[in-house]
C-alpha cells in the first residue's frame, strides 16, 4: 500500500526548457497552420455550409509546431489519429446517440483503444472522436463525411504547412518517420 | 548440462557506464527541439539499450573461440593418485571425467580433493594446512586406495561450442565453477574454457585471439 502512494511521488525531473528559437518557430507554424484552416473555413467552407476547422486541431497544433520530434506528432499519427477516431466518433454518435454521455465515452475510449492497435496514437484524436458525439447538429449532420472534412482533410492541409515550416531552420527537421 | 537454462539477465551487465541524471539533463538539452520524454524514462532507455550492446559485443564471441582444445582427462577408474599426479605435473586444478565411450561424466577439481580430506569450512586450502599442523599426518589417507569416479563431481556443469562468452560469465559467477569442459552435441569433450581462458579472451571476435 506504501509502494502505491510512493508512486504519486514522481521520480524523475521536468524535461529542460527549449530554447528560443525553438518557440518563435512552434508560434509561427502554429500561426501559419491554424491560420491557413481558419482562414480557408471562415471564408469559403462556412459560405457552403461545410467545416475545415475543429477544436482538435489547436491540440494538434501544439504537437506538430510545438514538439515535432514526437512520435505522437508524426505524420502517420496525424493523419491515422484523426481519421480512425472521426470515424469511431461518428459510429458511436450514430448508434449511441440516445445517451449522448454514454456515446461520448464510447467514443474516446475506443478511439484511444483503435489509435493504439494501429500505431496512430495522436492525443488531439480523442478529442475528434468527442466532437463527433458532442459537436452540435452541423457536426452531426455530415454524418461519415466528418471524416474525410474536416478530420483527414483539415489535417492534411496542417501536415502540409508542418513540412514547409518545421524544414526552414537549420536546427529543425520534420518528419521522424512517415509510415 | 543445461547451458540453456542458465538464467538471463544477470546483473553482471546490468549496470551502465557511469551516467547520472544530470548527464542525460545535459544531452536533452544538446538536442535542439522539444523531446517528448521524461529524463527518467530516457536513462531507462539508455540502461536497456547498453544491456543490449553488451550482450551483442560480447555474445559474438563463443566458447569455441576462447577455449582450450587441448584438455588433459582421466577415466572414471583412474587412481586418485594418478590423477593427483596429473594435475600436479600440468599445474591444473580440474580435469574432465571421461567414460569409455568419451563421453564427460563427471569432472574433478581440486575441491574434490580438499573437501575429501577433512577440510573444515568447505574447501579453502588453508583450512586443510591447518588440520595438517595439528599433526594428525597425511589427510590424504582416506582417499589414497580410491579412484575418479568416487570423487568426480556428476554430472559435470558442461557448455556446447557455440555458447556465447558472457553466458559463461554468468555460469561462473553464478556457480563458483573455475572451469567448464566445452561438449558437442553428442557430449564429446572438444575443449575446456578455465577463468584464464575469460582473461585471455579477445572482447570482439577479429581481435587478437587468445594467447596460446
Amino acid at each position: 500500500m506504501n509502494a502505491y502512494f510512493r508512486k504519486m511521488k514522481g521520480t524523475t525531473q521536468s524535461p529542460p526548457r527549449v530554447n528560443m528559437s525553438e518557440i518563435v518557430w512552434s508560434w509561427l507554424g502554429a500561426f501559419l497552420g491554424i491560420g491557413f484552416i481558419a482562414f480557408v473555413n471562415a471564408n469559403i467552407f462556412e459560405k457552403i455550409d461545410l467545416l475545415m476547422i475543429i477544436g482538435s486541431f489547436g491540440a494538434s497544433a501544439v504537437l506538430i509546431y510545438g514538439a515535432i520530434k514526437s512520435p505522437l506528432a508524426q505524420p502517420r499519427n496525424l493523419i491515422g489519429g484523426h481519421i480512425l477516431s472521426a470515424v469511431v466518433g461518428v459510429a458511436s454518435y450514430q448508434l449511441f446517440h440516445a445517451h449522448l454521455w454514454f456515446a461520448s465515452a464510447v467514443a474516446v475510449a475506443t478511439a484511444i483503444a483503435v489509435m493504439h492497435a494501429t500505431k496512430t496514437l495522436h492525443p488531439p484524436g480523442g478529442a475528434t472522436a468527442l466532437i463527433a458525439v458532442i459537436g452540435g447538429e452541423k457536426i452531426h449532420n455530415l454524418g461519415y463525411f466528418y471524416a474525410l472534412m474536416p478530420a483527414g482533410g483539415g489535417a492534411l492541409i496542417m501536415l502540409v504547412i508542418a513540412l514547409l515550416v518545421n524544414n526552414v531552420p537549420k536546427t529543425r527537421k520534420y518528419p521522424e518517420f512517415w509510415i | 548440462m543445461a547451458p540453456e537454462n542458465t538464467p538471463s539477465g544477470n546483473k553482471l551487465f546490468m549496470v551502465p557506464a557511469d551516467i547520472s541524471d544530470s548527464d542525460i539533463f545535459a544531452a536533452m538539452k544538446d538536442i535542439p527541439g522539444y523531446l517528448d520524454i521524461t529524463p527518467g524514462d530516457l536513462k531507462e532507455v539508455f540502461r536497456f539499450a547498453y544491456k543490449h550492446a553488451v550482450e551483442r559485443i560480447s555474445g559474438a564471441v563463443k566458447a569455441r573461440d576462447i577455449m582450450t582444445a587441448e584438455v588433459y582427462t582421466v577415466r572414471k577408474n583412474t587412481d586418485l593418485k594418478e590423477v593427483a599426479g596429473l594435475m600436479a605435473d600440468r599445474r591444473i586444478s580440474g580435469v574432465p571425467v571421461l567414460a569409455e565411450d568419451k563421453t564427460v561424466i563427471g569432472i574433478i577439481s581440486e575441491k574434490d580433493f580438499l573437501s575429501r580430506m577433512g577440510a573444515q569450512d568447505g574447501i579453502h586450502v588453508m583450512s586443510l594446512i591447518a588440520e595438517c599442523m595439528k599433526g594428525k599426518g597425511c589427510l590424504a589417507a582416506p582417499i589414497r586406495q580410491k579412484t575418479a569416479g568416487d570423487i568426480m563431481t556428476s554430472p559435470a556443469v558442461t557448455v556446447t561450442e557455440d555458447m556465447p562468452l558472457f553466458r559463461i560469465m554468468e555460469l561462473f559467477a553464478e556457480t563458483g565453477i573455475n572451469r567448464v569442459p566445452v561438449v558437442d552435441r553428442a557430449n564429446l569433450l572438444k575443449g575446456i574454457v578455465s577463468r584464464a581462458d575469460i582473461i585471455r579472451a579477445p572482447l570482439l571476435r577479429g581481435g587478437t585471439g587468445p594467447a596460446s
